[in-house]
């Protein structure tokens, strides 16, 4: 039927102010509950850094298992200086956020986990570039700060069956024990090498086959969020 | 698609032409298999149970909301906007439908990713509005809507049935195949788990309904 | 520049719209009967990709993420409006095809003869709302990216449907069985092609 132009505008102007409200009202009430899921996946990957599984424990377990496990956090400065003690406070900092600020101000996080047989880890966490977009994870490090604990990667949109495989075991694994520091305590970082590391490379693991970029990504952001830390590491080991 | 008729009596809720929107879809006027609409944005979750019917039901409450709100509104829409208005509908109830996903179920909203927006595209939408509640009374056109939902849903869970047994070996994210099998020498199709299966599995699907059902072969 | 050649051709091969992610599936099946109709698609739907994804990515970026409203005032910084993404780039989509359909009629009437059928079918065509969303999703940084991936995307869909019009205009003379003309065997077909694609996977540049 044939409506006046008057009618169909006061007709759109409705129609956008009554759903705008709607969905308003929608994407507040939803927050507390969507934020609590992004926290809780954090903790989850936190906490699957240093090898604590958190597969198929309810939400609010989460929660207690991480304040179980992890004790502090705090932040430093690309200089080696703690900036930031406070562990609430340490907590939100979004590596995506932080990487495109300044070298100079950016806060690196450093989580403290005391695991089951009473080890303490330093937890870092990563961030970079895949082939499709970002690629993520965390890095735990022994009190050596030295050598790897665990890790875990994950990834936006990496192709399945290829790069997508960072988020297994069977690509995280072998990092367990690596070392990040040559012996002349020159940062070395983690060479993911393509057709397969040498046995005896405390520097290197395998690449993806097939999954080189993303592979190659993950290398990189190794290398570059360690820099990162890399004053801070070296006054610790002295 | 076009001689849908207009139910203009009054009829009982649960009248057997009631009965029929909501039966109809799941075979005959499939929306996938025969009307050929909304392949598009669901063939990729297909992968596993879980997402495909989390998918499903996504798809069914939009639609159904969707023809509901329409029918409600039929008579006051103007007709140069109409698709806009429709459009704006759709994409209200699936910003919301994807709200509810992040908050409620979040490990598998993430799974489905930018599938949930692509429901605002689906083509079953827009050609239910179109063909079915510009013209009726709302309760049949929420019922259409949920018959067609589902309809959809149940191709989805098909695939998934299939492409998750054969491709890991699990139903549901359940193992199902016993450890005996792989002992002998059984292995998982990695193929079913890679995008061409899910075209090829409903090809066979199409083919095998046709087959029971010679009325909707093609000729050519 | 490397990097974006690499994005051109695996946006095209391997995660080709079509084959990879099934988007643009019911234009794809309803109009690759003949060559001629489905190269205007394929054209149009590249085409309008190029323009509607730079757009969107640029509301995306100053409008509705996270903190972009920061460059209006420093008070905006913490608003999030990214819950209305769907809904702004389906009407920016919905308002780009309006615009290059009035645009393209006024300019080039013979463009318009091939590609105007066609347009009001793409607003609704799923390839292009999915390239606004997985740009969205996979956080491009640059608007070369965008575009590079947006032109890419469309041109592997163009493949895809151009390729499937010319195996059904030949697949007519062969004897298929009765149930699976037309659409089951188009399905197979695509899955058939799709598996083809995969060989694509291995490639590096």
């Amino acid at each position: 039927m044939e409506h006046s132009n008057k009618y169909i505008f006061i007709y759109s102007v409705v129609m956008v102010v009554v759903i705008a409200i709607s969905l308003t009202i929608v994407a507040v009430q939803l927050k507390p509950a969507q934020e609590d899921n992004i926290r809780i996946e954090k903790m989850q990957n936190i906490l699957s850094s240093v090898n604590v599984t958190t597969k198929g424990i309810p939400k609010m377990q989460v929660m207690e298992m991480y304040k179980k496990y992890v004790i502090r956090a705090f932040a430093v400065n690309n200089k080696g200086e703690v900036v930031e003690s406070n562990t609430d406070k340490v907590f939100p900092i979004e590596m995506a956020a932080e990487l495109k600020k300044p070298a100079e101000q950016q806060l690196l996080p450093v989580f403290v986990a005391v695991l089951d047989n009473k080890d303490t880890a330093f937890i870092v966490p990563l961030r970079g570039k895949g082939l499709w977009g970002p690629v993520w994870g965390y890095l735990s490090l022994k009190t050596d700060y030295n050598t790897i604990v665990g890790c875990m990667y994950d990834h936006k949109g990496e192709t399945p069956g290829l790069g997508a495989e960072i988020n297994t075991e069977i690509f995280q694994k072998p990092f367990f024990g690596k070392k990040i520091f040559d012996d002349q305590k020159n940062l070395t970082s983690i060479n993911i090498i393509k057709g397969g590391a040498k046995p005896d490379d405390i520097h290197g693991v395998d690449a993806i086959s097939g999954g080189t970029i993303t592979s190659k990504g993950v290398e990189r952001m190794l290398r570059d969020n360690l820099t990162g830390y890399e004053a801070y590491f070296k006054k610790q080991i002295k | 698609m076009s001689e849908e008729k207009i139910i203009k009596e009054k009829d009982p809720w649960f009248s057997p032409r009631n009965f029929k929107l909501l039966k109809n879809p799941l075979n005959l006027e499939n929306p996938v298999t025969v009307q050929v609409l909304g392949i598009c944005s669901a063939l990729a979750v297909t992968v596993q149970m879980k997402p495909a019917i989390v998918m499903a039901l996504s798809v069914t409450v939009v639609t159904a909301f969707s023809n509901l709100i329409i029918a409600l509104i039929r008579d006051t829409i103007p007709s140069r906007i109409r698709i806009i208005v429709q459009l704006v509908v759709v994409a209200a109830l699936v910003i919301i439908v994807d709200q509810l996903l992040k908050a409620y179920v979040y490990d598998v909203s993430k799974k489905l990713s930018v599938f949930v927006g692509l429901i605002i595209t689906n083509c079953i939408l827009m050609g239910r509005l179109e063909a079915f509640a510009m013209a009726n009374k709302p309760w049949p056109s929420f019922i259409d809507g949920i018959g067609n939902g589902l309809g959809y849903g149940a191709i989805l869970v098909i695939i998934a049935f299939f492409r998750e047994l054969l491709g890991s070996g699990k139903i549901y994210g359940f193992d199902v195949i016993p450890k005996a099998f792989y002992e002998a020498g059984y292995v998982n199709n990695g193929l079913m788990i890679l995008p061409p299966m899910a075209l090829m599995t409903i090809g066979v699907i199409i083919w095998i309904q046709r087959s029971k059902n010679p009325v909707l072969q093609e000729d050519n | 520049m490397e990097n974006l050649f690499n994005l051109f051709v695996r946006s095209i091969f391997i995660d080709n719209m079509i084959f990879a992610y099934f988007l643009g599936m019911c234009s794809y099946l309803a109009v690759s009967k003949t060559v001629k109709t489905s190269m205007g698609l394929g054209v149009a739907v590249t085409f309008v990709l190029l323009i509607t994804a730079p757009v969107n990515w640029l509301v995306d970026t100053y409008m509705l993420k996270a903190g972009a409203l920061a460059w209006l005032s420093p008070e905006l910084a913490d608003l999030d409006l990214s819950y209305l993404s769907f809904m702004i780039f389906i009407a920016v989509i919905a308002a780009m095809v309006q615009l290059v359909e009035m645009a393209v009629e006024k300019f080039s009437p013979s463009l318009y003869n091939a590609l105007g059928i066609f347009l009001p079918l793409i607003a609704v065509n799923c390839a292009i709302l999915g390239v606004a969303l997985f740009v969205q999703e996979r956080e491009y940084e640059t608007i070369g990216e965008v575009t590079t991936y947006a032109v890419g995307s469309g041109l592997g869909w163009f493949l895809a449907i151009v390729s499937l019009a010319a195996i059904r205009e030949k697949i007519r003379y062969s004897h298929i069985p009765k149930a699976l003309r037309g659409l089951g065997i188009a399905f197979i077909l695509t899955g058939l092609m799709a598996i083809a694609f995969m060989s694509f996977m291995g490639i590096k540049i």
